[in-house]
């Protein structure tokens, strides 16, 4: 069975569409790119996901259990975890409240305590600031903070949008490297909206690209990069 | 007399700053200003009395001995402010505040007819706690015994209120929701209950104040809490919508600033201290419009 699967999926703001009737699954711990240019619909698509953008037809499954319709609360109590765009940090918790914010709903307090310290002992930096603003934390760390929240609910899937908004590229490759190395790690589902397909090409994985609120490619990212179907995608057909 | 300056401004700073907090707690994470909080602590200090038209109220519940009378009342006010939360302001979630603060000043004439169809119009008189009138001699002043309770009250209520904002789960969901509700949900925080426990804290603090205003005027009047519910308002403006720190502060600044006035302004200018008392607040906003204390998180949107 697929970890997560998009059945007919519409989204629409008033008369504009912002999605048009997707349909995909995504495996178990697969990774999966979301590419495509500005007001492609990849944050509606996530959003619709998460819960917090209402679908106007269509549903969305996890583990086979219907989604659309709950609150993002009830989705995110089902094991599913957002890293937000533009990261969404609370900048007036501490480091460490920030982390506590969704463990809430587990029941393993003690497996709490070690992913704590799991945390600390990946991003040192996060271990020493742990009773420092969180609003304090450059943007790289932000990121990083934003990252290992949504790892602390204990998710089985997790959507990542656009993790490399605003940061230097060498900051972006590190904030890469952590994701795969977590994803292995901890046998997760990733969603990742990335505007770089070239950067999805070298993470690696599967990748859709959209346009207009539609799927027009899906395949692997390594494959996209050198493919026509990318300059299609962001000029159109006249391209 | 300066002594006793310090404690007038003390206990009158500190009911302003409970009821700036009873505000402050559900703009804080429902952005709605709720106009209708004057109305709960209306409704806490009729809860007190047996309904009747007669000028002379009987004490119901207020006649009960003081803890079992505290807890009811609070109980009282906190259910109130849920149960107006689930029937007039849930099924609004999603509208814009500037709805949900009409919705609220429908909700607050509604309860003030209602206290005028159950108790009629008239001011009463109450006498609740009268021993606590007694002065004491603290150092050189004789201060009422009821303002050092005021006093030592709201000191114990803001200790326990920050220790809970920042030792409890609810704490924490509720400061995190204050910041930005739609991630706080997403990490799987619910809405429902960050919002009603907002709402018994407030309901319980407005009770708080009602309490507070019968034992200080031995009176019930259907209007008593609108005065306040201003100034509250007032004093989470100045100290920054949506900081709870913010509302404690200028809720003890302007009232303060309301007894210096009333001690220091010549005679014949004492019945205008309120125009003197919101030029300074005109004065503070002017100098920083966003508030004295505002976060960085919330702007006021209404």
């Amino acid at each position: 069975m697929s970890k997560l699967g998009l059945f007919d999926l519409a989204v629409r703001y008033g008369k504009l569409t912002a999605l048009a009737n997707l349909s995909f699954t995504v495996a178990e711990g697969e990774r999966l790119f979301i590419s495509g240019p500005n007001g492609a619909g990849k944050s509606s698509l996530l959003g619709a996901i998460s819960g917090a953008v209402k679908a106007a037809h269509g549903r969305v499954e996890m583990d086979g259990e219907i989604l659309s319709g709950r609150a993002p609360e009830e989705i995110a109590r089902r094991g599913l975890s957002m890293v937000p765009e533009g990261r969404r940090i609370f900048a007036g918790l501490t480091v460490q409240e920030n982390l506590l914010v969704g463990t809430g709903q587990r029941r393993d307090r003690g497996a709490v305590a070690d992913d704590l310290a799991t945390v600390f002992d990946s991003f040192p930096i996060l271990g020493e600031r742990r009773h420092a603003p969180a609003g304090a934390l450059s943007g790289g760390q932000q990121q990083m903070l934003a990252i290992s929240r949504a790892l602390m609910t204990n998710p089985k899937l997790m959507l990542v949008d656009e993790p490399s908004l605003g940061l230097a590229p060498k900051i972006v490759d590190e904030v890469y490297e952590r994701l795969c190395a977590l994803q292995a790690l901890r046998g997760l589902t990733l969603v990742i909206v990335e505007q770089s397909s070239a950067r999805a090409a070298r993470v690696g994985g599967r990748m859709l690209l959209m346009r207009g609120g539609r799927i027009v490619a899906d395949g692997d990212a390594a494959g996209f990069a050198a493919q026509d179907l990318l300059t299609e995608a962001y000029f159109g057909d006249a391209a | 007399m300066s002594l006793q300056l310090v404690f007038d401004a003390l206990s009158l700073g500190g009911i302003y700053a409970i009821a700036a907090l009873g505000i402050a707690l559900i703009f804080g994470v429902m952005k709605l200003v709720n106009f209708a909080h004057g109305q709960f602590i209306a409704f806490a200090v009729f809860a007190l009395i047996v309904p009747s038209a007669n000028a002379v109220a009987t004490l119901g519940i207020g006649a009960l001995p003081a803890p079992l009378l505290i807890t009811l009342v609070l109980a009282i006010g906190a259910g109130l402010a849920v149960l107006a939360e689930r029937l007039v302001f849930r099924p609004l979630r999603d509208a814009s505040p500037v709805s949900l603060m009409v919705a609220s000043f429908a909700l607050g004439v509604m309860l003030q007819n209602l206290l005028l169809v159950t108790y009629g119009g008239r001011p009463k008189a109450v006498s609740l706690w009268a021993g606590l009138g007694a002065p004491v001699p603290v150092l050189t002043a004789q201060v009422p015994l009821l303002q050092l309770i005021v006093i030592g009250a709201v000191a114990a209520i803001l200790a326990g209120l920050a220790l809970m904002l920042k030792r409890t789960r609810i704490g924490l969901e509720m400061r995190a929701a204050a910041e930005d509700f739609g991630m706080a949900r997403l990490l799987g925080v619910k809405a429902n209950v960050v919002i009603s426990g907002a709402f018994a804290l407030s309901g319980a603090l407005a009770a708080v104040v009602a309490l507070v205003l019968v034992a200080q005027t031995g009176v019930a009047d259907v209007r008593m809490g609108g005065q306040i519910m201003l100034v509250a308002f007032i004093a989470t403006v100045v100290g920054g919508m949506g900081s709870l720190p913010g509302a404690v502060a200028a809720g003890l600044l302007i009232g303060a600033a309301s007894a210096l006035l009333q001690a220091f302004l010549p005679p014949e200018a004492r019945p205008f201290r309120d125009a003197f008392l919101y030029g300074l607040v005109i004065l503070v906003l002017l100098a920083r419009p966003q508030g004295l204390f505002a976060p960085a998180g919330a702007k006021p949107r209404v």
